[in-house]
């Protein structure tokens, strides 16, 4: 089986995100990238499924947000195979529908039997990127999965509903499945494996032609400011703590 | 001068003489190949990073005793067994048991030289006369010696039966000491009645000789021939034999050192009532258990748990020379089988005497965490035995049976171990546990089988550069609050550089601490800086959970950062930062930035301020306080008297809790252990332990620490103990910060 995985970097949260001067996007100088955690899990669970009934591992990334180094963790955790598409700017990943359209030109020819995707990322709730992408690809798509078990011509997927209610599912291949969890957690792979990888690995580089530009721009991005009806409260951690603790024992919640 | 002479041979007749040499190539080639079934096992063995190859090894290791201090560890070590210190019953037993031997033995060796050598081929003995009058008296008093340690042996072994030795050991039966023990006690005894019977025939000659007095020397030499002594050693010449039938004869005394050897004497007396022809009946088969029970003896060493008798010996003598803080890396993979490890590790495990004292100490194992360290190696030697019976290690594809993971040792042993260094401090034979442990640590790294908080950890470290998943710029935020700015040293000179550290920079309960040593530091006019948002996880920890490569990627990140700033010493409150910074951080072949300048904990800086006049405490302190050594700055790096010395100084009573100094119990948060999840089914963790242990004290408010993982440990163990008002954890530099009088009381 060969299976595609596609892989994107979303900022870290870590640092406060500063909005560019211009106004309209995030400040990507100041942004550090990592990949994005339904993306590993979809990873994983490629892996695992290689693992269970063998075939082929192929990552798909834009080459933009630092994404070398998640390549070379993907490559050490054993993906056979890396593709980075080029982008126009290496900063700046491009919205959903953009990246939807890459990724399928890329994903076109490598044969794959079953694409993953993580089913949404943390600068993309919506989770587009996946369902757009089995469009472009004309394949079925079922999103939200934890756990896919492989069988003959087609996989069996887990789906997650609301109020407790799990559906295993059989897909016929191919076919595009959009992960929330991989059936185990993404595993340690050790730094001396990366640095393994980065020395013995090779990207191959696909050109495929820019997409057409979104009909939608972004006219500001602006950080909200505290709601009226909202306090906030300022200071150091324990600060913080003592006046919660404050309001509670106010409300009668605490004594 | 008398001449009379050590017997030879007495009462033994040719064929028996004969027969007994005739034994010893048979006996010689068995231990042998004993020898080699054991050498055999080391060779399954990786070299050893930075001494290569057994032979080459012994060579530098015998060179370096050369050096006074290498030779008298040695000597304490092997000859006087001081590390079993700590147990006086264990010291007396063995020194009696090891003592015992050894004169029982040169005393035999004295005697073949004597018999097989200067008489054969001089017609001359040495033991005679005064010599052979001490000789006996020492013999005797040894073979006593001999038999009270072996007598405490049992009775400690199978009477008293303490918690060490009584859990069962993996493939080792409880009775698999007792043959060794036996044989030795029996051999004692058994030359203690040979010689009674020697003695008592002694007797039964003089009787007759003092009842013929009045004939005439011939005459006398003539009877006691006629009562059957005969020339029986083979290599006694006539003349030599003649002359000694003579002194009898003339002195009535057949053996004039007898008193010498008075339990041979009082034995004698016990026997002489038996007639003449028992007694000589009865000694031929005493010589000849006693004989056939040394080769027994010789045999146990390489098959039994004698083998110790050679293999610590030569494991103690070669002993790495890198300091006990410094991890070595034979296979950064780590070890997935028997033969990753290295002959001198496999030597180690071989040299393992199953006496429980690691399993005794470790704190997880007193925990209930399943980890037994004496399990580890004594699971490794099951391993190494089976894996060299099937063909040594090499160029050869190990099977199945150099498996060392799953389930031989689970991974659950191998994470409970916090690498607190109590085994290796007190195993007898100089056995490195943690270092085997961490070996096999690196291989399930390597195989992603991690615990989900060290997992976490380990990412963090990876991706922020400190365990707590906090961005960098944060590290540094503890100076905010203050009153005066701490220097950057990435931009300013400063005499100390001071790396802080993880959990002294991120974790809530440490940093009130950090800031109380700041403010001293600053108060004394100390220059000093920080690498602020620069400084990485120094990787003590890192490392000990086995991620190698990410413990070479922080300490090439923080090299690259020391290169640049410009100081002249290193201070930090961390143990744990201070271990690899000093250990590992230089010596590695490479240069370091390190290299050259000292390395300073901030209890031995507050102790040199204090010897300097520099530090002054303006009130003293009336607390009764007990303290904590913390394992990464006592057993690690021995700094046992700074903090201690500081205490004094600043007026606080310091009562010690029982378990002290080298005898510290962790408080589990070492090698990783902080990172990791909670094991089910443990009732108290070592930190509870540890606090309870505080509690019993005398009216001890104060728990000292100097480290801050110990902080953040002992604070919370202290809340679960339910003791908080009773005990307040506080950190060293809070006390010394307190007594300077920037403020009036610690606050906790
Ligand atoms: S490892 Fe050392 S302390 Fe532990 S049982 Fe063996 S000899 Fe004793
Ligand atoms: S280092 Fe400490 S925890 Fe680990 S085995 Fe030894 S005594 Fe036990």
């Amino acid at each position: 089986m060969n299976i595609v995985v596609v892989v994107r970097q979303v900022p870290d949260l870590i640092e406060p995100l500063e909005i560019a001067e211009s106004g309209t996007s995030l400040d990507f100088d100041e942004v550090s990238f990592l990949v994005n955690e339904t993306d590993d899990h979809a990873l994983e669970q490629a892996l695992l499924l290689k693992e269970a009934g063998g075939g082929t591992v192929t990552v798909v990334a834009l080459d933009c947000g630092e994404v070398d180094d998640t390549l070379y963790t993907a490559a050490a955790k054993g993906a056979d195979k890396i593709v980075k598409i080029p982008v126009e700017d290496e900063l700046r990943p491009p919205a959903p529908p953009a990246a939807a359209a890459l990724f399928a030109e890329a994903v076109k020819g490598l044969q794959a039997d079953l694409v993953l995707v993580g089913s949404s990322a943390h600068d993309e709730l919506e989770g587009m990127l996946a369902p757009l992408l089995a469009l472009k690809l004309q394949l079925p798509y079922v999103g939200v999965i934890r756990g896919v078990r492989a069988g003959d011509g087609s996989v069996t997927a887990f789906k997650e509903f609301p109020g407790a209610v799990m559906a295993k599912m059989n897909v016929k291949l191919p076919a595009v499945l959009g992960i929330l969890a991989a059936d185990q957690p993404p595993r340690y792979v050790p730094v001396s494996r990366i640095k393994a990888a980065t020395k013995s690995t090779e990207f191959e580089e696909v050109e495929v032609a820019a997409a057409a530009a979104p009909g939608v721009t972004v006219q500001r991005m602006y950080h909200p400011a505290a709601g009226e009806r909202a306090e906030m409260l300022e200071g150091s951690e324990e600060e913080v703590a003592a006046k919660i603790a404050e309001i509670l024992v106010e409300k009668g919640i605490l004594k | 001068m008398e001449s009379f002479a050590r017997p030879l041979c007495w009462n033994v007749p040719h064929w028996a003489e004969v027969t007994l040499y005739a034994m010893i190539p048979p006996v010689v080639i068995l231990f042998l190949i004993g020898l080699w079934w054991r050498i055999r096992k080391w060779r399954l063995g990786m070299p050893e990073p930075g001494d290569g190859k057994i032979l080459a090894t012994v060579v530098t290791r015998l060179k370096g005793l050369l050096s006074f201090a290498r030779l008298k560890e040695f000597v304490t070590t092997t000859f006087f067994q001081w590390r079993l210190s700590r147990d006086s019953f264990a010291t007396l037993m063995h020194l009696a048991i090891f003592w015992g031997m050894a004169v029982l033995f040169v005393g035999t060796a004295l005697a073949t030289l004597d018999q097989d050598f200067t008489s054969l081929l001089f017609d001359f003995q040495f033991l005679q006369g005064n010599v052979y009058r001490l000789y006996e008296l020492a013999l005797d008093g040894f073979g006593v010696v001999l038999i009270l340690g072996v007598t405490l042996a049992v009775y400690r072994r199978y009477a008293a039966r303490p918690e060490r030795l009584k859990a069962a050991v993996t493939g080792i039966s409880k009775w698999d000491t007792f043959p060794f023990l036996a044989i030795l006690l029996l051999i004692a005894v058994t030359g203690f009645v040979a010689e009674g019977l020697r003695i008592a025939e002694g007797f039964h000659l003089q009787q007759q000789l003092q009842a013929s007095a009045d004939r005439s020397v011939e005459e006398k030499v003539q009877l006691i021939e006629e009562l059957g002594v005969e020339r029986k050693a083979l290599f006694v010449g006539e003349e030599r034999h003649e002359a000694e039938l003579r002194r009898m004869a003339e002195q009535t005394n057949v053996f004039p050192a007898a008193a010498w050897a008075p339990v041979g004497y009082g034995l004698g007396k016990v026997f002489a009532p038996l007639s003449l022809g028992s007694i000589r009946t009865l000694h031929q088969l005493t010589w000849w258990l006693h004989a056939l029970l040394a080769f027994a003896f010789i045999l146990c060493v390489p098959f039994t748990k004698a083998w110790h008798l050679v293999s610590s010996p030569i494991n103690i003598l070669l002993r790495p020379v890198r300091p006990v803080g410094r991890l070595s890396v034979a296979v950064e993979a780590g070890a997935a089988q028997i033969g990753d490890l290295t002959w001198r590790q496999l030597l180690q495990i071989d040299s393992c005497t199953w006496c429980g004292k690691c399993q005794e100490v470790c704190p997880s194992h007193a925990t209930g965490f399943a980890l037994s360290p004496r399990s580890v190696v004594q699971k490794l030697d099951r391993v190494m035995i089976r894996a060299a019976a099937n063909g040594a290690g090499g160029s050869e594809e190990p099977d199945e049976t150099h498996r060392i993971h799953g389930d031989v040792i689970a991974a659950d042993e191998l994470w409970a171990c916090v690498t607190c260094r109590a085994c290796e401090d007190v195993c007898p034979v100089c056995i490195e546990q943690p270092q085997l442990v961490i070996d096999m640590r690196r291989h399930l790294i390597d195989q992603g089988e991690i615990d989900e908080g060290l997992q976490d950890a380990l990412m963090n470290v990876q991706r922020y550069g400190n365990s707590f998943g906090q961005s960098g710029r944060k590290r540094a935020q503890w100076t905010k609050s203050l009153e005066t700015a701490v220097k950057d040293a990435n931009k300013e000179e400063v005499e100390y550089l001071w790396f802080v550290g993880d959990y002294a920079s991120y974790d809530q309960r440490a940093q009130e601490p950090t800031r109380a040593t700041a403010r001293v530091f600053q108060q004394l006019g100390l220059d000093f800086g920080i690498l602020d948002a620069k400084e990485q996880n120094a990787g003590n920890d890192v490392r000990r959970v086995g991620e190698e490569g990410l413990f070479e990627l922080v300490q090439e990140k923080n090299c690259k950062v020391l290169e640049k700033a410009r100081f002249q010493k290193i201070v930090t409150t961390d143990p744990h930062t201070y271990n690899t910074l000093k250990n590992e951080y230089t010596g590695n072949g490479s240069e370091s930035p390190m290299d050259g300048r000292p390395i300073v904990h901030y209890t031995e800086l507050f102790d040199q301020l204090l010897r300097e006049g520099r530090l002054r405490p303006a009130r003293m302190l009336d607390y009764r306080v007990t303290y904590h050594d913390p394992c990464y700055l006592g057993r690690y790096n021995g700094i046992y008297d700074a903090p201690r010395n500081v205490l004094k100084a600043l007026g606080v009573k310091l009562v010690e809790m029982p378990r002290n100094r080298q005898n510290s119990f962790c408080c589990g948060a070492g090698g990783g252990r902080i990172w990791m999840k909670d094991v089910p089914g443990i009732e108290e963790r070592p930190a509870e332990v540890r606090i309870r242990e505080a509690l019993e004290l005398p009216d001890v408010g104060y728990f000292v620490v100097a480290c801050p993982k110990d902080l953040a440990m002992f604070q919370d163990a202290v809340k679960t103990v339910g003791a908080e008002d009773r005990l307040r954890v506080v950190d060293l530099g809070e006390l010394v910060f307190e007594a300077i009088g920037i403020r009036e009381e610690v606050k906790v």
